[in-house]
């Protein structure tokens, strides 16, 4: 039977296939929705362990839901959805599902800390937002933030130079996150310091944006630095 | 006659009581129904206790040396007071072996019975063999092996349900049993170290981790050992096709309903009024409270009093204790047995 009223059902709940034929009866749209249950029928006994291995997490097994972090979140205040103490006992109790679906708001942690102050257990929900935003970049539900991305471009910078070269990187990260090359704030930045920058200085900045200087004897060592912040990586989530 | 008092019971209070008595010279007559003395913690093979740390059969053990090693006192097991006549300073006692006891006074230590987890049916206990209760949980860290009943495996997960025949209207208990929540987070330690692989999960609605077992049991519990609260009051305990037990009810912090696999289901059970209180209430003549425990007299000046001058009570007689104060309470009811009795010869000279 098709069902109809589907308001009191959360939306990510209804199956439904555009084109589906079964038995030689054309059942498409609405006439083939399901319903997926509610029921939690497992723990993934693993995942908060999965967590843990993020900094900032280590502490996400203390927590006992009383709701402090949540109360008292910037986030929170702005949006209900937005409720680090849920997430947490998510993580506990291996719903990963409930982390995905809230995948879209997880990332708007701003870091104000307000529930790593007040939480009686010392479990730094703060921290748990980051790891489970960076979870979710690195399983791939979410496309990279920007922060990851000028943090790659940061480090790729050091491996290949031993220095970064600081428009360069702003130069890429812009790029990368296909945003306007000069924006209105640094079209302004720019002005200001050509009137005030002793001419020296500006032929300086202008020479390394062209040919970025390495870090004197660099030779090898992005190399291994690059081998061994992998080999880290994979220590720590395999 | 007004240098003795008669304690019903050997379990901590009533061995407490026994050496309070003796220790200031009055004479002690012990009349314990089982052959064994030592109460619930030894009946039931209890494994480290709350909060020592120690095993209970060197613990209770010390206890009941204390009292067999001593002179003034006389022990009856395997008795029980069929009638007690007189009044406070004269009360004279029949036992079941024929004796007969006459002292001063009586201090009631009967303790409690364990609730009988059968009168939840819903929970699996008598259905299916890996529904156990934290009293044979004990007796199985006792004997260093952690394991399902139906065919030894050890268990992967393991859940343990709170308030097991403890505040629940449905079956007339209203009371919290104090105990379970510290024993049950201390279980789930032991479990995990003799199976550091278990995963245990411990259902609740409340967590009434007492005093200083807050940190030193709850939080080391989920701390360090891992174990998961899940505030949830389980519906229903069945079997899954595989043989492993399903657990159902809701998840009250997701809001939905839960269906999870266990190997092993504990049912923290709670701790009833004795059975035999009724019968007790009979023969001394003292009144019972509400639920059935023993009725407590006025406290402040009547400490340790029941509602029959010249008749004491100390611990889970009461209703819900913690060794450790029943132990107190015993040293207390025997000290004011013999400070009442001290007044009446006082009086009499
Ligand atoms: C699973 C479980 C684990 C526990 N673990 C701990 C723990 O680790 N730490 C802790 O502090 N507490 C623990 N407790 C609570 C503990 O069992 C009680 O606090 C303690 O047993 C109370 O001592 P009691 O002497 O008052 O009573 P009991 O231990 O019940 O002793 C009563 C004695 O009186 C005898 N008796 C009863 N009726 C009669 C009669 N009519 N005539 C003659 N004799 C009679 C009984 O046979 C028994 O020997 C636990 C309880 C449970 C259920
Ligand atoms: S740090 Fe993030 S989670 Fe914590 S209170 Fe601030 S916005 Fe909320
Ligand atoms: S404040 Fe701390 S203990 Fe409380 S819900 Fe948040 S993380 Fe958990
Ligand atoms: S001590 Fe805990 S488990 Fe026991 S009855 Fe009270 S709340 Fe329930």
């Amino acid at each position: 039977m098709a069902i109809h009223e589907k308001s009191l059902i959360e939306p990510e709940r209804l199956l439904r296939h555009d084109n589906l034929v079964v038995d030689g009866v054309d059942v498409s749209g609405h006439w083939n929705t399901m319903i997926t249950p509610r029921t939690i029928t497992d723990y993934d006994d693993d995942f908060e362990a999965v967590i843990q291995r993020y900094p900032g997490a280590e502490n996400v097994h203390r927590c006992w839901q009383c709701g402090s972090c949540t109360n008292s979140c910037t986030m929170y205040a702005q949006n209900v959805q937005f409720n680090p103490r849920y997430w947490i006992y998510a993580v506990r109790t291996g719903l990963k599902d409930e982390i995905i679906k809230d995948k879209d708001i997880i990332w708007q942690c701003v870091s104000c800390n307000k529930c790593t102050s007040i939480c009686p257990k010392d479990v730094r929900p703060e921290g748990v937002m980051k790891a489970l935003a960076h979870w979710l970049e690195d399983e791939g539900h979410m496309p990279k933030s920007p922060s990851r991305i000028f943090d790659e471009e940061f480090t790729e910078q050091i491996y290949a130079r031993g220095r970064i070269e600081d428009s360069l990187v702003l130069l890429n990260f812009l790029k990368k996150t296909g945003q306007p090359l000069v924006p209105q704030w640094l079209r302004v930045f720019g002005v200001r310091l050509m009137q005030y920058l002793p001419v020296g200085l500006g032929m300086r900045f202008a020479r390394n944006f062209f040919i970025p200087p390495r870090t004197r004897s660099w030779g090898r060592t992005g190399e291994v630095l690059r081998q061994y912040v992998r080999e880290q990586k994979e220590a720590t989530h395999g | 006659m007004q240098d003795t008092v008669l304690i019903v019971g050997a379990g901590p209070a009533g061995l407490s009581a026994a050496a309070q008595v003796a220790g200031v010279g009055y004479k002690a007559v012990l009349v314990e129904k089982e052959d064994v003395l030592g109460g619930a913690p030894i009946l039931s093979g209890y494994a480290r206790l709350v909060p020592s740390g120690e095993w209970a059969r060197d613990a209770i053990g010390r206890m009941v040396k204390r009292v067999e090693d001593d002179g003034n006192v006389t022990i009856h097991k395997g008795a029980r007071v069929t009638q007690l006549n007189g009044e406070a300073g004269r009360f004279t006692a029949k036992l079941s072996n024929g004796k007969s006891v006459k002292a001063g006074a009586v201090v009631l230590a009967t303790g409690f019975t364990h609730f009988d987890s059968v009168n939840k049916p819903e929970w699996g206990f008598g259905t299916f063999p890996d529904v156990v209760t934290t009293t044979q949980v004990e007796q199985m860290v006792t004997a260093g092996k952690i394991a399902c009943p139906s065919d030894g495996r050890t268990p992967e997960r393991v859940a343990i349900l709170l308030c097991v025949g403890s505040r629940d209207r449905q079956i007339g208990r209203e009371w919290c049993s104090k105990v379970c929540c510290t024993v049950s987070a201390n279980l789930a330690m032991e479990i995990k170290e003799l199976s550091p692989k278990t995963q245990v999960f411990i259902y609740y609605m409340d967590i009434r981790t007492f005093g200083l077992y807050e940190d030193r049991f709850y939080w080391k519990s989920q701390e360090e050992f891992r174990t998961k609260f899940v505030k949830a009051r389980i519906a229903e305990v069945t079997a899954a096709p595989d043989g492993r037990l399903l657990l159902k009810g809701e998840d009250t912090l997701v809001k939905r309903p839960i269906v999870i696999p266990f190997d092993l289901v504990v049912h923290a059970v709670g701790m009833d009024p004795n059975m035999d209180n009724p019968e007790i209430a009979k023969v001394f003549g003292v009144g019972l409270e509400k639920h059935g425990f023993i009725e407590r007299g006025e406290h402040y000046t009547n400490t340790c009093g029941t509602t029959r001058p010249g008749i004491y009570s100390c611990g889970a007689a009461y209703g819900p204790e913690t060794i450790d104060d029943s132990i107190s309470q015993g040293m207390a009811a025997g000290a004011r047995a013999i400070a009442d009795l001290h007044g009446l010869t006082r009086k009499a000279s």
